[in-house]
């Protein structure tokens, strides 16, 4: 039932594209903080249009699946002049996706750093840069860390979706290699402990630098 | 933009629209029962079954949706064990979310607080009774707002299932977009139908979630 050949012989090729689910992860999360940071400045600025700009982003991108975004920006991108990059394509719609996401997270967190700090960093001189690069920003995002996490490792979890464009990465070599072998369990069960695996360290990796920085601030 | 494909193409849509509902209704139901059956279990003061909960949810938040269907889309025949396209699809969005659920429904509960139900019996209520009138009543109002964007999640995903050919409303979006190549207009339509249909779903649950928690206001 368990043929072993098969499940060393993919060994190589699961392994090289774990490296395409990992590239392909970090540009998601990169992607992701920048949108979420760009909609939560935008929804607490005291613009009206970029306010319901934000919660029109938010809200769309909660309310659709992500498997009909990425169609969406897969064969949106073709009309802006961008052909055939299923890569960019991914990273873009998980990473939009996400941000909507991880503007609340970060809207919550920026909330909860008391008017008192923002007025006393004023009261002392600090430019507004200042206040926000030194007293907003560490303390609400020490605060949304644990929301984060929870967030990326939802984020770890939409990479396989890419494979419905080709783009290669864990999932999809193992779809190739079942089609090919006509045997799938030597190739999914790695796969899924793969990704608790990868799912388990992450979420350690955060708690730990949860801790350092809780012993930072405090 | 070729807008009157949408409409030459409407029909074959909603009949996917009809499934997608079907399939997710089932879904929610479904994985709201097994997910109850796991609180229960994870409450039952067994250790072994309180373990086996645990690893099992752990293994689902570790594991992507679209892993978990082709393992039981392609694993499980290997094993033996053959569900036709529909069946793999409730079942996949049954295990996933059901942790979920079960992860609310224990949160809503533990946050009663237990000096009410030890109340409730010195006032001789029967457990049925504890349930019923101390409970429920709160434990829905607490729970409705996150089983909604779970439920959402659930609605979500039910279109992963297009991948294994369940004609629900992506598949057949996929039909259309073959025959007609005019894949983006289709899709953000296809897009904006999700988006009205859950943020009514989410209104219409706001709503609910008011009227459960009524007594908040007059107390």
């Amino acid at each position: 039932m368990f043929n072993t050949e098969l499940f060393f012989n993919s060994i190589p090729i699961l392994a090289s594209a774990a490296v395409v689910t990992f590239k392909l992860f970090v540009c998601c999360v990169c992607l992701s903080l920048m949108f979420g940071t760009l909609s939560v400045m935008l929804q607490l600025s005291n613009n009206r249009c970029g306010y319901w700009l934000s919660r029109t982003y938010v809200s769309l991108m909660r309310g659709t699946p992500l498997l009909v975004q990425l169609f969406v920006v897969f064969f949106g991108l073709p009309l802006l002049g961008i052909k055939g990059q299923a890569f960019l394509a991914a990273a873009l719609a998980i990473g939009l996706n996400s941000g909507a996401y991880t503007t609340e997270i970060l809207r919550a967190g920026i909330q909860n750093v008391p008017v008192g700090h923002l007025e006393a960093a004023t009261s002392i001189g600090m430019s507004r840069l200042r206040t926000w690069t030194r007293v907003v920003f560490p303390q609400a995002f020490t605060v949304s860390l644990p929301a984060l996490t929870n967030e990326f490792t939802i984020v770890l979890k939409s990479t396989p979706l890419a494979s419905v464009v080709a783009v290669t990465e864990l999932t999809y070599a193992g779809v190739i290699i079942q089609a090919r072998a006509f045997s799938a369990i030597e190739i999914f069960l790695p796969i899924a402990i793969g990704y608790i695996a990868i799912a388990l360290s992450f979420t350690q990796l955060a708690r730990w630098l949860e801790r350092r920085l809780r012993d930072f601030h405090t | 933009m070729e807008l009157s494909i949408i409409f030459e193409y409407a029909p074959m849509l909603l009949q996917g629209l009809q499934l997608t509902i079907v399939i997710s209704i089932g879904g929610i139901i479904c994985s709201l029962t097994l997910g109850s059956v796991l609180v229960a279990l994870s409450r039952s003061g067994i250790r072994a079954l309180v373990i086996l909960v645990r690893v099992y949810t752990e293994i689902i938040l570790g594991i992507p949706v679209l892993v978990l269907l082709y393992l039981i889309y392609f694993v499980l025949p290997e094993v033996g064990i053959r569900f036709a396209e529909i069946p793999t699809g409730l079942l996949t969005l049954t295990l996933y979310y059901s942790p979920y659920m079960a992860e609310i429904i224990r949160g809503a509960i533990n946050a009663i607080p237990t000096g009410q139900i030890e109340a409730a019996r010195t006032v001789g209520m029967s457990n049925f009774q504890i349930a019923k009138r101390i409970m429920v009543p709160q434990a829905l109002g607490l729970a409705i707002p996150p089983l909604t964007g779970i439920c959402i999640g659930l609605v979500k995903d039910s279109a992963l299932l297009s991948i294994i050919s369940v004609h629900e409303f992506a598949y057949q979006t996929k039909q259309a977009v073959a025959r007609t190549f005019a894949p983006f207009e289709l899709w953000a339509f296809v897009a904006l139908c999700y988006w009205a249909i859950l943020s009514i779903w989410e209104v219409v649950m706001r709503k609910v979630e008011r009227r459960v928690t009524r007594y908040r206001e007059t107390g």
